[in-house]
């Protein structure tokens, strides 16, 4: 993923989940039935909401710190597309685990948000440990 | 070796999307996660344990008259009953306060003893003979109408003979709360007439998993689930259920219909079983296994067929050598006419359909928002009714009158129960014409219009184009003599006499408030105190309807369940007040005298 990709990418992610705070708020001033009188729908989407919109914001600080690191570009690219993708699978697992529920528990896709998390923490740790002596020169990926 | 990025930022995620995937697919596949566990004779875990993943339930059923069904007003050690879950902090409805409550010569003290346990002491002679009881009140039972409270006396519980009423803030004896004469001044029989057991009675159905646990000795070692009817009582024990559910992916599998074999959901059950859960309180029943029943309980859980354990009392119902002992709790027709008979009376009902039709989840709502008879949302009045019936005609012809509902003439309030009038839960179509001459049994319309007679009910149904017994009635003399109700209030048996009284103080009842309130006035010298309770709080509510300040003050001074004299006096200044003579008319003497024949006694 270029640089210049991944800022749009990562604004992107972030209006996406702001947006959907508007969303939310709406819910709650049109009394929305599966909403208020759901706790466990409120809360995970509040959770995806909050998460999706400052892991997006994460991610721009990611790309500032590559580029401030000088991250080698074989590294960089793939740090770029997994902490973007990271920000993505825990949002939107919180959301749709949240909208997908069972009786008491988030439905099947907040597993994703475990991954993605992974991802993220994965992200950040490289962008803090590699340097850029420890890759060849070379285009992004 | 080269590290590779690719492999070291997603090879985690990956590989735990691999091990959740195989989780899932192995949870999803093991018949131990779904399959169905027989869970007879389980301990519950008790409700508390429920309330971790349960809140919003949990929360609806602490709101609940359920909950409160059994109370440990004190808790901790003492108790002679097992109980599998410990109580936490019941609510003591009565102050406890140093009160004291005469009845049939007697004096009930309620105040608190050196430990500050609430206790009930009753003496003779107006409180100045010798103590017969004193004891320390170790449970409480309901909550919702009149608060009941139990005692320890020898290692036996005993339910004692005073009472709080919840409505009136006061103490009652419970003579006053059943339908039944009200006994001599100064016998002790009659005083301890309801100094009933609690092990094998009131254990039963005001608890979960209750076992009397009659021993051959006649001892009693008693054991219950939890107090109260919590959660295991509708669900079934819940241990299994718990176990399985530790597991989160279980958990998230619970939603995708794979079922789940560890407890009972009444909802996803028949109507027929779903209704069981409830008929198996709010129906009275005789055990198929009256000793295994008394030593362990009826081992009856959630979702299993309520006929394998007990048969429900109907009207022809026999035990032992006595014919019909329970024609008395129902009404001619066989419909029951007490409350705690619910049950039967929607297996009588044909929207009931032997199972087939609907259920008692279809109008009422465990888990709703609203504890006072826990009716689902959208489904009170015609909402009960409109999910099979179309409602678009000008059925019944009362449309457009705001205070007619379907209930109203379907399910019309001719049942008593707990020092009220309640909807019968038979529901049916009326039919006066059946009844026209016969005095034993009261009918939809004219609970409503309650200044007219059964004739002209009887009459007014072809014109209001329903089916009903043609008009070709038989005379009686008695029909032309005054409103049906009226008939009933005057001459019907004291079940009738309770219900007349209550309808006539119906906001919306036919006849104006000065008739009603002067027919009430005559009721309160019944000798049935429940019968002057429903006068008295009827004329009340029609005295403040008609804002007569002098009377309601009058009738605060009148107290239903005082000595005869001092209720006279009081009765002497209601009539000045309202005008009316204190010995009505010939109706009341005549329907009066012939009233003893329809004496009848209802306990337990």
């Amino acid at each position: 993923m270029t640089p210049e990709r991944h800022l749009r990418a990562s604004l992107v992610l972030v209006a996406v989940f702001m947006a959907s705070g508007l969303w939310l708020e709406a819910m709650v001033g049109l009394r929305a039935e599966g909403w208020l009188d759901d706790p466990l729908r409120r809360e995970f989407l509040r959770l995806g909401h909050a998460h999706g919109g400052l892991l997006g914001l994460l991610n721009l600080a990611l790309a500032w710190a590559l580029e401030r690191l000088a991250t080698p570009p074989s590294w960089a690219g793939k740090i770029r597309l997994a902490a973007w993708t990271g920000a993505l699978l825990v949002g939107a697992g919180f959301m749709l685990g949240g909208m997908l529920h069972g009786p008491t528990d988030p439905g099947l896709p907040i597993l994703v948000v475990p991954a993605g998390a992974m991802i993220l923490l994965a992200s950040l740790a490289a962008t803090a440990l590699v340097r850029p002596s420890d890759g060849p020169p070379g285009p992004e990926s | 070796m080269p590290l590779r990025p690719g492999l070291l930022l997603f090879g985690p995620a990956l590989a735990w999307v691999v091990a959740a995937g195989l989780g899932l697919a192995w949870t999803a596949g093991d018949s131990r996660a779904w399959t169905a566990i027989d869970r007879h004779g389980v301990a519950v875990v008790g409700s508390s344990t429920c309330s971790e993943c349960h809140p919003d339930a949990w929360q609806s059923w602490h709101a609940s008259w359920h909950r409160t069904m059994t109370q440990r007003p004190v808790p901790g050690g003492g108790l002679s009953v097992e109980l599998a879950v410990a109580p936490e902090p019941g609510e003591l409805l009565a102050p406890f306060a140093g009160e004291t409550f005469d009845y049939l010569g007697f004096r009930a003290t309620m105040d608190r003893g050196a430990s500050g346990a609430p206790r009930i002491r009753v003496k003779s002679d107006s409180g100045v003979g010798e103590t017969l009881l004193d004891v320390e009140v170790a449970l409480t039972v309901g909550s919702h109408r009149y608060q009941q409270y139990v005692g320890e006396i020898d290692g036996v519980l005993w339910r004692l003979p005073v009472a709080w009423h919840r409505g009136e803030a006061r103490w009652i004896h419970m003579n006053g709360a059943f339908v039944e004469p009200e006994g001599e001044s100064g016998s002790l029989v009659d005083y301890q007439r309801h100094l009933s057991r609690w092990n094998d009675n009131c254990i039963f159905c005001h608890n979960t998993e209750p076992v009397p646990g009659l021993q051959d000795s006649g001892q009693f070692q008693s054991a219950v689930g939890e107090l109260g009817i919590a959660c295991e009582a509708c669900h079934g024990p819940a241990a299994a259920h718990v176990e399985r559910h530790r597991n989160p992916l279980r958990r998230m599998l619970a939603g995708r219909d794979l079922g789940d074999g560890s407890i009972t959901h009444p909802g996803r059950l028949d109507a027929g079983r779903e209704s069981a859960i409830c008929g198996r309180c709010h129906g009275q029943r005789i055990a198929r296994d009256i000793a295994t029943v008394m030593a362990h309980g009826d081992g009856f859980v959630a979702g299993d067929d309520l006929a394998e354990v007990s048969r429900p009392i109907f009207a022809d119902s026999t035990i032992g050598t006595e014919p019909m002992p329970f024609a008395m709790r129902f009404w001619p027709d066989g419909t029951p006419r007490l409350s705690a008979y619910e049950y039967q009376a929607l297996l009588l009902s044909p929207c009931h359909d032997s199972g087939a039709g609907l259920g008692c989840n279809h109008c009422h709502d465990m888990h709703g928002d609203q504890p006072k008879g826990q009716i689902r949302a959208g489904r009170s009045g015609a909402g009960a009714c409109i999910d099979c019936h179309d409602l678009d005609s000008d059925h019944g012809g009362h449309r457009g009158v705001e205070s007619v509902d379907c209930l109203d003439c379907h399910m019309p309030e001719i049942t008593y129960g707990l020092l009220e009038g309640m909807v019968s839960h038979r529901i049916t179509s009326p039919d006066p014409g059946a009844l026209v001459g016969r005095h034993d049994q009261p009918d939809a319309c004219t609970q409503c219009h309650v200044d007219r007679s059964r004739r002209w009910a009887a009459e007014s149904m072809a014109g209001l184009g329903l089916l009903g017994s043609p008009a070709g009635l038989p005379e009686d003399p008695l029909e032309q003599r005054g409103s049906r109700v009226l008939l009933d209030l005057h001459g019907g048996d004291p079940i009738q006499r309770n219900l007349a009284a209550h309808a006539l103080a119906q906001p919306d009842a036919s006849g104006s408030l000065e008739l009603r309130m002067a027919w009430l006035a005559d009721a309160l010298e019944d000798e049935y105190p429940s019968v002057r309770w429903f006068a008295w709080r009827g004329l009340r509510a029609l005295a403040e309807a008609a804002s007569q300040a002098e009377l309601v003050r009058t009738l605060a001074e009148f107290d239903y369940l005082a000595p005869i004299e001092a209720r006279v006096e009081v009765i002497g200044r209601i009539h000045l007040q309202l005008g009316t003579p204190v010995n009505p008319n010939q109706l009341f003497d005549d329907l009066s005298e012939a009233r003893a024949e329809t004496a009848i006694w209802i306990g337990e």
